[in-house]
């Protein structure tokens, strides 16, 4: 109980923390519906997430093969001796995979899904420099080879480390859950992972009705789920795919993180400043200024030294 | 322009305009085996333009950028900032006495900028995408790695290299034959002319980028140590810029002429050292502040492995920040080297700790640069002062005395040792 005050006292902190800064560095923008990066980005109405319940779930990993075939991604057998997929975490092979947590004490377990959490602000759409990585429709998060220049930055910049780079490839692609955008969702058909889930621990529909439906869950079961909320309703400013589970969040590799986005977060200061290029062509003048003065001196000073010596001055 | 002699010391104001090297061989040994060195960089480049990056580098999902990255570009284009911070304080803070540096400066920061620009080069996994630079309809405006891939090749291939230009020219004006005077004598006013406008580009972009280098890093949120990451690190990334630009002056001034025999100049020095020092001072008050602001000054001095780190670094800029208050310390090469060098490693450290020591990724793994990434930075780094030292000889970038130079240059021939006079362009 007492680590559960802590932590909500923390994260109360750091919020309090962050729009104290925002305030202090900008001033309350009048139109905060139209911002590029709200702190607390609100989902538009049809997009679509997935509920994952670890209590539900029972490590069949049916869905790992199903994404690899929906995908058209080789089975990760390197540790198997080349017999069967065995990836140790999410790589450039392997887009979606079920990880076990074992208490290290007791016999406690569970087991955890992950995937590309498909953020309503993703941190690498708003790196990515010519826009390979961005917000599909229904809010998939889809990566285009063909403006990608490999900086790697959206792995950088990913808060839940998912985007893999392919170091073993002449011509690399990031490797990245789509939520299969091309390959079924256009074709109004749901994810490989959630078509293939025979227990129904991770399903597809719209955020909303998820959401919803996670909170009857927890309402239905007071105290089954750890902190009673769904991760992923405010973290990194709100998530696709949400978690339910009975065991502590962080201890299956979901961060701990601030509802404020990274977007927002790297991205109010500098938004107002390079707004239409206000900033630097408000300094180019101040400059150009002092600079063409100086050099008007500078001139006079040029030509009293070419009298004097024949030799023109340097500049 | 006086004279001062004080404390007996060696150091006499005699830097009047940009000199030539003209005595002693270019090419000596230890520049032939830095030419090598770069040389076998330039060979492991190309290799690594047909090889994938995983077998070659150390760099994995984790750290996903390599000390390319994080060294020859967040670091070394610190010390590149030298034009900008000298650029700054002689064309708009009116410290006209540093005008005769500023070639020293730009030629130093276009090697920094032009060697980091080839490591990123061959960092980047899909270059051939690079042409979407070059069309401004596909770019994300919100991403400070698009200002820096934009702005750092504008800047280092346009802005900076016309700043240089007049240097060039002046090497083609004298030793060049009547029809290139002509031709230099009619274009020499028209770039006189534009030449103002043009340099006020080549102090706003620097300013944007370099503090976009900060920027880049608060996407990477909780992954950076909280000692580091902190709103106000474009700031203080744009401050250590002209902090490392500043005292990498100072320390490459002394060295270079050391090296070739320069008198020093104490007016010059003692100016750009009482620059850095205020320099030094805004750092720490902004990073102390800002630890302050956001309640990690008690995480500051926990006297852990990142709080020694952070104390260190603290330290590095805080000595020259108070020694530089002391007029000895800024009119003795022994203190101006000591102090500076101490100041440039503080500030490097600032802008290569956010990416390397503490940047620890929750699924953290272990990295460190492979063999050929070792060789290919440090390499890159060769190049650069071979070029320097070539630029040095060849062009009047060194800062020196005007009685001591007849406006000759070393004629270009490689492996033939110069005669004590160089090649006038009147014998021609």
């Amino acid at each position: 109980m007492s680590t559960l005050i802590n932590r909500r006292q923390a994260l109360r902190s750091m919020m309090g923390l962050g729009s104290a800064l925002t305030a202090l560095a900008v001033p309350e923008p009048m139109t905060a519906a139209t911002e590029e990066h709200p702190a607390h980005p609100v989902a538009p109405h049809n997009v679509v997430a997935m509920l994952f319940d670890s209590t539900i779930c029972t490590g069949c990993k049916a869905c790992m093969p199903a994404c690899n075939e929906a995908n058209g991604l080789a089975p990760d057998t390197l540790l198997s001796g080349g017999i069967w997929d065995m990836p140790t975490d999410l790589n450039a092979q392997t887009k979606n995979i079920i990880q076990l947590y074992q208490e290290p004490q007791g016999n406690g377990f569970a087991y955890v899904k992950r995937q590309c959490m498909h953020c309503l602000d993703p941190a690498c759409v708003s790196g990515c420099p010519f826009g390979s990585l961005k917000k599909a429709d229904w809010g998939a998060v889809t990566w285009n080879s063909s403006l990608c220049i490999g900086c790697r930055y959206c792995e950088v910049a990913c808060p839940f480390e998912v985007p893999k780079f392919q170091w073993d490839s002449w011509n690399p692609k990031i490797v990245k859950c789509e939520f299969c955008y091309d390959q079924r969702l256009k074709k109004d058909l749901q994810p490989a992972c959630t078509a293939a889930c025979p227990t129904g621990a991770v399903i597809f529909g719209k955020r909303v009705d998820l959401l919803s439906q996670a909170k009857d869950r927890i309402a239905a079961a007071p105290d089954k789920y750890f902190e009673n909320r769904a991760y992923g309703e405010h973290e990194a400013g709100g998530t696709q795919v949400l978690y339910l589970s009975a065991v502590a969040f962080e201890k299956i590799g979901l961060p701990k993180l601030s509802s404020v986005s990274l977007g927002h977060y790297a991205t109010k200061v500098t938004s107002v400043i390079y707004k239409w290029l206000a900033g630097p062509l408000l300094m180019a003048g101040v400059l150009g200024f002092a600079i063409k003065k100086n050099w008007d001196r500078h001139e006079t000073e040029r030509i009293k030294h070419e009298e004097e010596t024949g030799f023109p001055d340097q500049l | 322009m006086s004279t001062r002699d004080s404390n007996g010391t060696t150091l006499i104001n005699h830097w009047q305009l940009g000199v030539p090297v003209s005595r002693g061989p270019v090419f000596t040994r230890s520049l032939l085996l830095l030419a090598a060195l770069a040389a076998l960089a330039l060979a492991l480049a190309a290799v690594r333009f047909f090889s994938p990056l995983g077998p070659f580098s150390g760099m994995n999902d984790a750290y996903a950028w390599g000390i390319w990255k994080t060294f020859n570009v967040m670091t070394l284009t610190a010390l590149g900032s030298g034009p900008l911070a000298l650029g700054l304080a002689a064309w708009v803070f009116n410290r006209q006495r540093l005008h005769v540096v500023m070639r020293t400066a730009l030629v130093s920061g276009f090697l920094f900028y032009s060697t980091g620009l080839l490591a990123l080069g061959f960092d980047v996994g899909r270059p051939w995408n690079f042409y979407s630079a070059l069309l401004p309809w596909r770019w994300n405006s919100e991403s400070a790695m698009l200002e820096i891939s934009i702005c750092m090749p504008l800047y280092a291939a346009v802005f900076l290299s016309f700043e240089i230009l007049p240097l060039v020219l002046e090497r083609v004006y004298y030793t060049g034959n009547e029809q290139a005077r002509t031709i230099l004598r009619t274009i020499a006013p028209v770039i006189r002319k534009i030449y103002p406008f043009f340099i006020v580009g080549a102090y706003v972009i620097p300013l944007m980028h370099q503090s976009s280098l900060g920027g880049l890093l608060l996407l990477a949120g909780t992954k950076i140590n909280p000692l580091w990451q902190s709103p106000v690190m474009p700031l203080l990334y744009l401050i250590a810029a002209g902090l490392c630009g500043l005292s990498f002056m100072i320390v490459l001034l002394l060295i270079v002429c050391l090296r070739y025999r320069r008198p020093l100049d104490v007016g010059v020095l003692n100016e750009l050292a009482t620059l850095l020092a205020w320099v030094c001072c805004g750092f720490l008050v902004v990073r102390f502040a800002d630890l302050l602001w956001r309640h990690q000054l008690k995480a500051a001095f926990a006297f852990d492995r990142m709080s020694f780190l952070f104390l260190l670094e603290s330290a590095l800029i805080m000595i020259p920040a108070i020694a530089f208050r002391m007029r000895v310390m800024r009119e003795t090469p022994r203190g101006l080297l000591n102090l500076a060098a101490l100041a440039c490693l503080g500030g490097m450290l600032y802008r290569f700790v956010p990416t390397s020591i503490t940047f620890m990724p929750a699924r953290s793994t272990s990295y460190f640069p492979s063999l050929p990434e070792l060789i290919m930075a440090i390499g890159y780094i060769a190049l650069g002062i071979v070029a320097f030292v070539v630029a040095v000889n060849f062009f009047a970038v060194l800062p020196g005395d005007s009685s001591s130079w007849d406006h000759t240059f070393r004629r270009i021939a490689l492996f033939r040792k110069a005669s004590k006079h160089g090649t006038s362009a009147s014998a021609d």
